[in-house]
């Protein structure tokens, strides 16, 4: 028989077993902390499926794997206490290399070897249960990344052979005839015990079974020598109705129905070779759905998401521009017109509005994984922390919740690598000897703060302003006009060098600088605060949505460049010529600091517009310490919907998106920060 | 007239394999169901020729599943999916009133032979 096509199914194989796989690697966790009989049930459940779907698709290196956890899952189900540390880090490793197993043949590469792994697993399912594994059947299938699986058993088919021998009418004074029926269960069916069982139901409803041979205890066992089974059965129902019933029955043959006396051997019927084997395998093509329904929630691809944001995205920039060119009109014309286009804008807003209730993801997408990543890392390290988590259960835009997966990782990560002490440090302080991490999500109007707080060494500023200064990032002057707020930030500087350095002076590992550019990429901020010997704490504010940002129009030189309000900390005016110089930078005070002054069109290599008098300046964070941006002027505010660039242009340092005004005027939108570093 | 199919397993991937074959069967599915709960609710509703039941779900299992549909309605025709090694599991679907099983992973026309012989068709 040739190969089924299972092509069409493997991405939805691959979604749904990477749900079991997850699933079942946190109820792993929590069958760490507490041990209970629904848990290893629940686990029992997806190791199950996982088994089922990849024996379908052909995969066979998944399906034993999984079939050797469920194996293991089930043999301390009786008995939790026989879940050792060593089952559950065994199970954890089965739980990586199925989800390692899966991804590869979602990229159509061949899975990652795992005898050891099985070999470990076998070695702990033959101890708790004496037995040897049992095989697994596999489908013999093709997906499009070539994986020939080898030939197992062919699934019965629908063989009938049925002779009836028709029975004697007994000389007894009962009504219902008896007839002598013999079955043969075909040699192709797997379970021969459960066939023979649902024989034996379904006569067993159309009268009295007598002389049961093998008997039922044999036949639910599968102990049917040459797959023969024997009876006598009372029934009104004749030799027709004994042939119909059994002819209903696959993978049976009646040999022979008589009246009770001897069996007469006739000869079985030749199989019906079903005509069915000709309908051959896979389904007719269908193009493949992009909805499925589940209950009342609906699957939807994502890539319809994104191309529902960008739409609704497009339908708010046209509907801002029918209003500017209303604008435009003679005055008669401009009530109605604005009436409706305030209409339009009404309903694309509430459409807007629903698109990204779509996109909305619980922050649980990520802080699920942490626990895992927190008890692996905590391990490694012989560190004992203890990770609490609150307010996952918060949403935020699909997008964001992506681009933020790898930087909580990291803080957290750093957070035990480095912030918590080991334990003889930590005896030494009179801190409890189990570290604690805190990750805390809470909404604040329009934004949703995360947390990562821990109670461990702490940052040093001074130490850290010293590196600065001695990488050349950071002159000594402003190293000393550096808070102790703005001087942990530093820590996100790119460069903090060796591990040597890292622990000691930024108590912080590698990569901040990722992190800060990631939380600054979604349009959200970093804040550290750190006591040093008592703990840090590490603020991510971030927005709900990615889409639509507010910007401060301003004018430089013969551009117009837009930059995100929420980064524009205040606006000062001052005469240029007026402004005290250090070396040659200007300055300009702000509360009771001197902030340094950059000029826009400078920085943006356009022609500055020549001017005398006063003129704004933009007070802005920066890498190193707030500036302050002199710009020509002010414009105004836009309430735009952010779109990304594309190459080349989004390898341009300090651009942040791009949008088109009311007016149809396309402008750039800065990221000031890293304007300023390139 | 095609005979009305409800399919219920608790994975997607499970009944959208399931619903294919049916299709290429001339079959017509007219429900599916993730859960032994949603099972008798469907099964209900929609009163099908043919349900294909899965054993092991959540919720409620698909023996008692079957076990209930048939107090409702002792003619329904259920055929239960099952995985090898599940063979006490089925037999119990058989006592609850089961109509025949196929064994996972199964292949098409394997499906349609049992469907075809438990409806009377062969």
């Amino acid at each position: 028989m040739a190969p089924m096509d299972m092509s069409k199914y493997l991405g939805l194989f691959v979604s749904e077993a990477s749900e079991h796989l997850e699933s079942l690697g946190r109820e792993l966790l929590a069958l760490e902390k507490e041990k209970t009989r629904e848990r290893v049930d629940a686990m029992f459940r997806h190791a199950h499926s996982v088994k089922g779907m990849a024996s379908s698709m052909g995969f066979e290196a998944i399906a034993v794997l999984a079939h050797r956890v469920e194996d293991l899952v089930d043999s301390v189900r009786g008995d939790l206490a026989l879940l050792s540390r060593e089952v559950v880090d065994a199970l954890f490793a089965a739980t990586d290399a199925l989800s390692a197993q899966v991804k590869a043949a979602s990229a159509g590469e061949p899975a990652p070897d795992s005898t050891k792994l099985l070999e470990v697993l076998n070695v702990h399912v033959a101890s708790l249960t004496g037995n040897a594994p049992a095989p697994t059947p596999v489908q013999d299938a093709i997906v499009v990344a070539p994986r020939p699986a080898p030939a197992k058993p062919p699934a019965a088919n629908g063989d009938v052979e049925a002779t009836v021998t028709g029975a004697r009418p007994e000389p007894s004074p009962l009504d219902k005839p008896r007839y002598a029926v013999r079955v043969r269960i075909a040699h192709t069916c797997q379970v021969p015990g459960v066939r023979a069982f649902l024989v034996h139901k379904k006569l067993s409803q159309l009268g009295v079974v007598h002389e049961l041979k093998p008997a039922l205890e044999e036949l639910k066992a599968g102990r049917i020598p040459e797959g023969m089974i024997a009876l006598e059965l009372e029934t009104p129902a004749g030799e027709a109705g004994i042939q119909q019933a059994v002819r209903n029955i696959s993978e049976v043959e009646l040999v022979t129905v008589k009246p009770a006396p001897p069996p007469q051997a006739a000869p079985p019927p030749a199989p019906p070779t079903p005509a069915s084997a000709a309908n051959g395998a896979a389904a007719p093509d269908r193009p493949r759905e992009p909805t499925e329904v589940v209950g009342r929630t609906v699957r939807v691809k994502t890539e319809l998401l994104d191309y529902f944001l960008d739409a609704v995205g497009e339908l708010m920039l046209a509907t801002a521009r029918i209003r500017e060119v209303g604008k435009a009109l003679p005055a008669p014309s401009r009530p109605p017109l604005e009436d409706a286009v305030y209409r339009l804008h009404a309903l694309v807003k509430d459409l807007h509005d629903k698109v990204m209730s779509v996109r909305m993801t619980p922050l649980s997408v990520i802080t699920d994984r942490l626990p895992r990543a927190a008890r692996d890392i905590s391990r490694r390290r012989s560190r004992e922390v203890e990770l609490t988590i609150t307010g996952a259960e918060i949403e935020l835009d699909r997008a964001i919740i992506d681009d933020l997966a790898d930087p909580l990782l990291h803080l957290l990560r750093n957070a035990i690598d480095h912030g918590i002490e080991p334990p003889d440090a930590r005896a030494d302080a009179k801190k409890p000897a189990t570290g604690r991490v805190q990750v805390t999500v809470r909404r604040q109007r329009d934004r949703v703060v995360v947390e990562v707080e821990d109670d461990g060494r702490g940052m040093d500023a001074q130490k850290l302003k010293e590196a600065a200064v001695a990488r050349g990032q950071l002159t000594a002057d402003a190293a000393a006009r550096l808070t102790d707020k703005e001087a942990f930030m530093l820590s996100c500087l790119p460069g903090v060098s060796t591990a040597t350095d890292v622990s000691e002076i930024s108590g912080r590992g590698v990569g901040m600088d990722a992190v800060k550019r990631a939380v600054e990429s979604v349009g959200g901020t970093l804040e550290i605060e750190s006591e040093k010997g008592r703990g840090t704490r590490f603020t991510l504010r971030l927005p709900l949505t990615v889409a639509v940002v507010n910007l401060l129009l301003v004018q430089a030189g013969a551009e117009i460049v837009g930059l995100p309000i929420g980064k524009v900390l205040a606006v000062l005016e001052a005469d240029h010529q007026a402004l005290s110089r250090s070396r040659e930078t200007p300055l300009i005070s702000h509360g009771t600091s001197l902030l340094p002054v950059h000029v826009l069109a400078e920085l943006l290599h356009v022609p500055p517009t020549p001017r005398t008098g006063v003129r704004p300046y933009l007070v802005m964070e920066s890498d190193t310490g707030k500036v302050a941006l002199a710009v020509d002027r002010l414009l105004g505010q836009e309430e735009v919907v952010l779109k990304a660039l594309s190459r080349p242009l989004d390898l341009v340092a300090g651009l942040s998106g791009v949008t088109i005004l009311g007016s149809g005027r396309p402008i750039f939108i800065l990221d000031v920060p890293r304007l300023l570093a390139a | 007239m095609a005979k009305r199919v409800l399919v219920v397993d608790d994975a997607i991937f499970m009944r959208n394999m399931i619903k294919d074959i049916f299709a290429s069967g001339g079959f017509e599915v007219v429900g599916e169901a993730a859960n032994g709960l949603e099972a008798v609710e469907k099964y209900k509703e929609l009163k099908p020729d043919l349900t294909t039941m899965d054993i092991v779900m959540p919720f409620k299992s698909g023996i008692e599943a079957t076990r209930e549909i048939i107090k409702q309605d002792a003619n329904a025709v259920i055929i239960m999916c099952s995985a090898l090694g599940q063979e006490s599991l089925v037999m119990e679907a058989i006592e609850a009133g089961a109509s025949d099983f196929i064994v996972k992973p199964f292949r098409a026309e394997d499906v349609l032979a049992v469907v075809k012989k438990v409806l009377g068709e062969a």
